[in-house]
């Protein structure tokens, strides 16, 4: 019967094992850092969106008060026999 | 060379990466980088680097996986079929003469779907055939090549599985016959003019067969297996290792679970039907464990809405396996319709989430804590240096035990989902009862049956609760992908090491000393996996600090360094160990592990069996975002492509969608807790566009997904904004209403307001749907922006169609709605009030003062309430006339509105409305309060001017009339004379006023024009008093800061006379003080601010002395009747007091108001109830201001007449007279003292308010000679005038 497993170069390939542990060690730590590099981005991006939400927020606060006061000033303007008084 | 990336990794972690988002969606996934353990990417070409010569084997299981690949694509096409018949035209009669054409171009367009169909079956032959013969070539006992691998025996079962499902959808899809016969009739037209048809109709025809023949692709199949009589080795191995991975169940994630589910049944039927010994099977695996595990499962998800039934499969198939119909054990098996009611009722337990849900809410809770725990702490370790080297083995160790825990957590609960559908699906509702009674459809699809009528509200609340768990956790877990991948890693390479290095040097050295073949296999897993110089590759002094007492019992050390196995790594090592237990070979009886007969003690069968399997789980720990994303991915709850077909329309309802389903839910339950997990839902939608995309690639799926995902979202803001309108409008409400009176009535609680959270909502700025970024709150504002301007012109258009009682309702209506607004622009920002409240009202320009209150206000007053409503004197208010008035006001009908519109719920309205009922039926002071606040200093001196103007008015239109009353006045009215008594008094008065008797219309215009201008001042009196009281409360504010001191008599006294007021001197002192300090950066601000407190002190000053309306209007008025002074008020050309011939204002009034009394005496007719008490006030103040009041007290008829009936009451005794005549004159002498009473009063009160300037006048002395031109004094102080008792 034919028995499975007999690695035929015993000695061989538990040198090249060994050694692909180590150049693997090296690909893990770049790849993980690689990841951790994209994270960031992604990241960076979500909290830049909500805070430039919340500036949006302030800005169109303001614009909205700033449109007021135009309409208010041009209704103002509008009657210039107010201010003669 | 790593130092440098590692530095600049870190840097990054100094950046400031907070944002306050909740946590309210699931995961996202943007690039995995893994997903390469369980599927090498490689191919498995690595395999061959171990020289175990698998070469054959790698091959095989390459071959095997593109033809799973193939499949599944092949699975959705098909599953994705929709019959294009129904779409084909039909022609009208009129175009009979063009059917060829019609028939060509239909032809040319099924020809490509059924080209599809074509090779769905030319590929099923070739996938079958190639299955066929790997499981003969890998199951030759003579075994000259290694094999079959596990992952060899995992491809074949995944193949099977495909080919399973491709054959169960070809028989649930009915649409493809449909399609196939159409297309097969137009191949008969069109092909009449072709030549050569005959090897396509023989095509056709097979494809019929294949088509129509209910399992066809298993019956090839399985023809395609027994060519050669020697499969039922492989059959068995395999369903041994089903039902051993089934019953472990260990290391199995769902997916895996549901395959090894699917495809046992149909192995068992395949074995059993060999020619050889069936019986064979039943020796290795007993029979009860496979009824046990067919049992477990009755109903096993194939595709999102169509499910298997392992028992009804084994029926089905047991017609076309002869052999097999033996196995009645088997056979009676129910399936799901069959099961008796109270095994249904079993698996109903088992089957329904709600069943569980209190079971995994307390593993979520505890998971999260346990979770989070493990991350801090290595977080804690990432942050110190050097610390002990068990105790880093121990957090990371933990780590991983965490991430499998949820790992198995996830695929449990994302299992329960997929079983639950499948249950559901499996047993359709049968009495469906809609939850709208009002839209009661004739007929309920099946899609309703089994979706939007089976789950009741319990199953919903429990399915979106799961749902929400599994997208938390899943999101939680995303979160620290990269912060454990190291540890994975570490945890992964030490327990492999662990095994290779330690525990097989042990099982080397003792039990396989002898047995030389099975020491070879463990030394050569030794040598392919193991890492020996991991441990010298750290300094020499971390290695002494191993206590070297304990090698002996804890074998090898070695430094975990964080690099996994590769997918090879463990490919190999999983057969290796399963070489060594089964020995190579196949015919071996039992079980793998589970094995007596084996020549391997138990124990180290144990640890082999226990290493096999947490390899096997490994792959899934390594693949760490892509094991995530299916664990989470509930997509699958929106496909509905099978019932689609058999409902035959294009889409459902969107009512009938899950996903949505569980959205409405949590918005439309009052369960508090849930809300947060609405968006949680919408996730459900994001799944099922990534496979529609991705995995079914279908471009018009993902066009359904993004058509109902627009569509549901916009209904879900809608839903939810008015949810949280509604609970701040009632929250604002209930804050209103008064807390003891709420305490001491027993409905109270029906006014409270339960708490709702919805800030995490509110906060949300950033939704993923779809790829899509969307700011929730920013659509919140705005929605809510325009609901308060919604709701205040809903108030205003209100108020418009009430009459002016109903203002103080309107304040209150504000008043909560401007609470609503305060609180919840404590978590968004919106629109301020006063802006929003000055646009509904048209009130943003600086230059108009009138406003969309005041001028209903006005036109309300002009149209309604002068000439409608009536005053009393004695309770300050006015009522409305009871006479019907003579044109009736035109009011805008009360508009609709929803109870959020008001107070929130409709109890809270109720509560409200009994309290504005109170003030619905008059005018009077706490109208004047809700005005003045209402219309503020902006809008009132308009109205003031406006009604002024409107006195002066009315004032010119009464003029023309007045002088025809004079006219026609007799030319001399003498004194009445004491001795006719009160019946001769009354009927010369009579007599006097006769010549008026035609005159009646005019008589009553110039009443009601006095009624009208009495009003209107008796209103500025009222206004009057509120503007008073309004600044008095302003000046006890303000006074304290501004250093006023009120003084004796109403005079204001300042209390440092020339100095500054307390306010001026506090910031002044403030800011020398700041600028004295060497540290104030800022100090101009704080002169800014001194200086602002000076202008303050000014304007606040400025407004203490504020006049008052009613001497203001009263003031007005006299100007206004200096015009027709010299017409009312002749002056005598004797200089003596004209006493008959006068035809005096005063003179005109008296007889009006005699007549009045006498009508309103006489007719009971209630002419007072017509006029009121405003006509004294408007006569009156006529005849004040025209300086006649003297005049008319003297010469006044009721006056006249009152003094006769004294003289004669003391006279007659009343029994002389006729007792009917005598109460007739009792009353009339009532009213006219009324009159009088009334009269005095108005006179006294002008006189406090208005004093008139010193008047010239004739005295006569008491020698009886004129004394022209004297002056006396006209100022009475108003108490000394107040009406006298019994007067």
């Amino acid at each position: 019967m034919a028995r499975a497993g007999g690695i035929t170069n015993a000695v061989n390939v538990g040198i090249a094992v060994q050694a692909d542990w180590e150049n693997r060690e090296f690909i893990s730590h770049i790849s993980l850092n690689v990841r951790k590099l994209f994270d960031f981005l992604v990241q960076f991006e979500a909290t830049t969106k909500s805070k430039l939400a919340t500036l949006n927020e302030k800005l169109d606060t303001l614009e909205r008060r700033l449109e007021l006061l135009e309409v208010q000033v041009s209704t103002a303007t509008a009657n210039p026999a107010l201010f003669n008084v | 060379m790593a130092v440098p990336i590692e530095e600049a990794i870190a840097a990054l972690s100094t950046f400031s990466l907070e944002d306050d988002q909740p946590e309210v969606q699931g995961p996202g996934f943007w690039v995995s980088a893994e997903g390469g353990a369980t599927i090498s990417p490689i191919e498995y070409s690595d395999v061959a680097a171990y020289r175990l010569s698998l070469s054959e084997d790698t091959k095989a299981i390459n071959q095997l996986n593109t033809l799973i690949q193939e499949g599944k694509e092949m699975g959705s096409v098909l599953y994705t079929y929709r019959s294009c018949v129904k779409a084909l035209p039909q022609l009208p009669d009129s175009m009979k003469q063009s059917q060829a054409d019609l028939y060509l171009e239909t032809y040319q367009v099924l020809d490509l779907e059924m080209s599809r169909l074509r090779e769905i079956q030319r590929w099923q032959a070739s996938a079958a055939s190639k299955l066929a013969a790997d499981m003969q070539r890998f199951s030759r006992p003579e075994r000259r090549i290694n094999g079959p691998t596990v992952t060899h025996l995992w491809s074949m079962l995944k193949l099977l599985d495909v080919l399973i499902q491709l054959d169960h959808l070809k028989n649930a899809k009915a649409s493809i016959p449909n399609d196939f016969s159409w297309y097969k009739r137009t191949f008969t037209q069109v092909s009449v003019q072709w030549q050569d048809t005959d090897s396509m109709r023989e095509e056709l025809d097979d494809l019929q067969i294949f088509l129509s023949t209910r399992w066809a692709i298993l019956l090839n199949l399985h023809v395609e297996m027994f060519r050669v009589n020697n499969v039922e080795d492989i059959l068995q191995v395999l369903i041994v290792f089903i039902v051993e991975s089934l019953e472990l169940n260990f290391a199995l994630i769902f997916p895996e679970r549901h395959t090894l589910l699917r495809v046992l049944p149909v192995l068992v039927v395949l074995a059993a039907s060999s020619e050889k010994d069936s019986e064979s099977l039943y020796k290795r695996v007993k029979i009860n464990r496979l009824i046990n595990i067919f049992k477990n499962d009755p109903v096993v998800p194939a595709f999102p809405d169509l499910h298997l039934s392992p028992a009804a499969i084994l029926k089905e198939l047991s017609t076309y396996f002869p052999k097999f119909s033996a196995q009645t054990r088997l056979l009676t098996l129910p399936a799901p319709h069959e099961l008796p009611l109270r095994e249904a009722q079993d698996y109903q337990r088992q089957y329904l989430i709600v069943n569980h849900i209190g079971a995994i809410r307390a593993e979520h809770d505890d998971f999260t804590v346990r979770f989070a725990s493990a991350m801090s702490q290595l977080v804690l370790l990432k942050s110190i240096d050097g610390v002990d080297v068990e105790w880093v083995k121990e957090v990371k160790g933990n780590t991983y035990d965490m991430v499998v825990e949820g790992f198995q957590l996830l695929s449990r609960w994302t299992a329960r989902v997929w079983e639950q559908c499948a249950w559901k699906f499996s047993r359709p509702c049968k009495d469906p009862v809609p939850m709208e009674s009002h839209d009661m459809p004739a007929s309920f699809s099946d899609y309703e049956k089994v979706v939007r009528y089976n789950y009741n509200a319990e199953e919903r609340k429990a399915l979106v609760e799961l749902v929400s768990y599994i997208k938390s956790i899943g999101s939680m877990m995303q979160k620290v992908d990269t912060s454990v991948t190291d540890a994975l890693w570490e945890t992964i390479h030490a327990e492999v090491q662990d095994f290779v290095q330690n525990t097989l040097a042990t099982m080397l050295r003792t039990t396989f000393r002898k047995k030389k073949d099975l020491s070879r296999i463990l030394s050569d897993m030794r040598t392919l996996s193991a890492d020996w110089m991991a441990n010298t590759s750290k300094p020499e002094t971390e290695m002494q600090s191993y206590p070297h007492s304990g090698e002996e019992s804890r074998g090898t050390l070695f430094y975990p360094r964080p690099v996994a196995p590769t997918s090879a790594q463990v490919h190999c090592l999983q057969f290796l160990i399963y070489e060594v237990v089964s020995g190579g070979n196949m015919r071996k009886p039992g079980g793998i592990f589970g094995n007596s007969g084996s020549e391997i003690p138990i124990n180290d069968l144990k640890q082999l069996e226990t290493f096999f399997y947490k390899l096997g789980f490994f792959l899934h720990v390594l693949d760490y975002t892509a094991t995530l994303g299916t664990l989470t991915d509930l997509g699958f709850l929106w496909f509905r492509e099978f019932y689609l077909e058999s409902s035959r329309v294009i889409q459902f309802p969107i009512e009938c969608s899950l996903p949505w389903m569980l959205v409405d839910h949590v918005i439309e339950s009052p369960i508090i807790g849930l809300l947060e997990s609405a968006l949680m839902s919408f996730d459900i939608y994001n799944d099922a566009a990534q496979q529609a995309l991705v995995i079914l690639k279908q471009r018009f799926l993902y066009d359904e997904i993004e058509a109902e995902v627009d569509n549901c979202f916009d209904i879900f803001v809608l839903k939810l904004c008015e949810t949280i309108f509604t609970y701040y409008k009632s929250w604002a409400a209930s804050e209103l209403l008064d807390p003891s009176f709420l305490f001491a009535i027993d409905i109270g609680e029906k006014f409270a307001v339960q708490p709702m959270r919805f800030v995490a909502l509110l906060k949300t700025t950033r939704v993923k749907l779809l790829g899509r970024t969307i700011n929730l709150r920013s659509l919140i504002a705005d929605r809510m922006n325009k609901m308060f301007r919604d709701n205040l012109e809903f108030l205003f258009d209100r108020f418009e169609s009430q009459d002016l009682c109903a203002i103080v309702e309107l304040e209150m209506l504000l008043d909560i709605l401007q609470l609503t607004h305060e609180l919840l622009s404590k978590d968004l920002t919106i629109d301020s009030f006063n802006l929003m409240l000055n646009e509904m009202q048209e009130n943003v320009s600086l230059v108009s003062y009138s406003s969309r209150l005041a001028s209903q206000i006005w036109t309300e007053m002009q149209n309604d309430f002068l000439p409608n409503f009536i005053l009393c004197n004695t309770t300050q208010r006015f009522v409305r006339s009871a006479r019907v008035p003579p044109v009736p006001v035109q009011k805008p009908s009360v508009p609709y509105a929803k109870p959020n519109f008001y107070c929130g719920t409709p109890d809270l309205n109720s509560a409200y409305q009994s309290f504005a009922r109170l003030y619905c039926g008059f005018f009077g002071v706490p109208h004047m309060f809700s005005l003045v606040k209402l219309l503020g200093s902006r809008s009132l001196p308009w109205l003031i001017r406006a009604l002024l103007d409107n006195i002066s008015n009315k004032i010119t239109t009464v003029e023309p009339m007045i002088t025809g009353l004079q006219e026609a006045l007799l030319k001399s009215i003498g004194l009445l004379p004491f001795d006719g008594g009160i019946s001769g008094c009354m009927r010369l008065a009579k007599e006097h006023l006769s010549c008026w008797h035609s005159k009646s219309e005019l008589k009553a215009e110039v009443l009601c024009g006095i009624k009208e201008i009495g009003s209107i001042l008796y209103w500025m009196g009222l206004l009057d008093i509120v503007l008073r009281e309004v600044d008095t409360r302003q000046f006890m504010q303000t006074a304290p800061w501004l250093g006023l001191i009120p003084g004796a008599d109403g005079q204001i006294l300042h209390s440092q006379e020339g100095g500054d007021s307390p306010m001026v001197t506090l910031f002044k002192s403030a800011t020398t003080a700041t600028m004295s300090n060497p540290n104030c950066t800022n100090p101009t601000s704080f002169h800014t601010i001194s200086r602002q407190a000076e202008a303050a002190d000014l304007l606040y000053k400025a407004n203490i002395n504020t006049g008052s309306v009613l001497e203001y209007a009263l003031a007005f008025t006299s100007a206004a009747l200096d015009k027709y002074c010299s017409k009312w008020s002749a002056a005598p050309k004797t200089g003596f007091i004209d006493i008959t011939t006068s035809k005096d204002f005063y003179r005109i009034f008296s007889g009006l108001q005699i007549e009045y009394l006498e009508e309103s005496v006489q007719l009971q007719s209630n002419t007072y109830e017509m006029l009121g008490d405003s006509v004294a006030w408007g006569g009156c103040t006529i005849i004040y201001l025209l300086g006649q009041q003297l005049h008319f007290e003297l010469f006044d008829f009721s006056h006249q007449v009152l003094n006769v009936a004294e003289v004669e009451s003391v006279a007659i005794s009343p029994t002389q007279k006729n007792p009917n005549f005598l109460q007739g004159i009792e009353v009339l002498l009532e009213a006219m003292k009324k009159a009088r009473r009334l009269n005095n009063h108005v006179f006294s009160m002008l006189k406090a308010r208005c004093p008139l300037e010193d008047k010239q006048a004739c005295a006569i002395k008491q020698s009886g000679a004129p004394l022209h031109r004297i002056k006396f004094e006209n100022t009475v102080s108003a108490f000394e005038t107040l009406p006298q008792k019994g007067a």
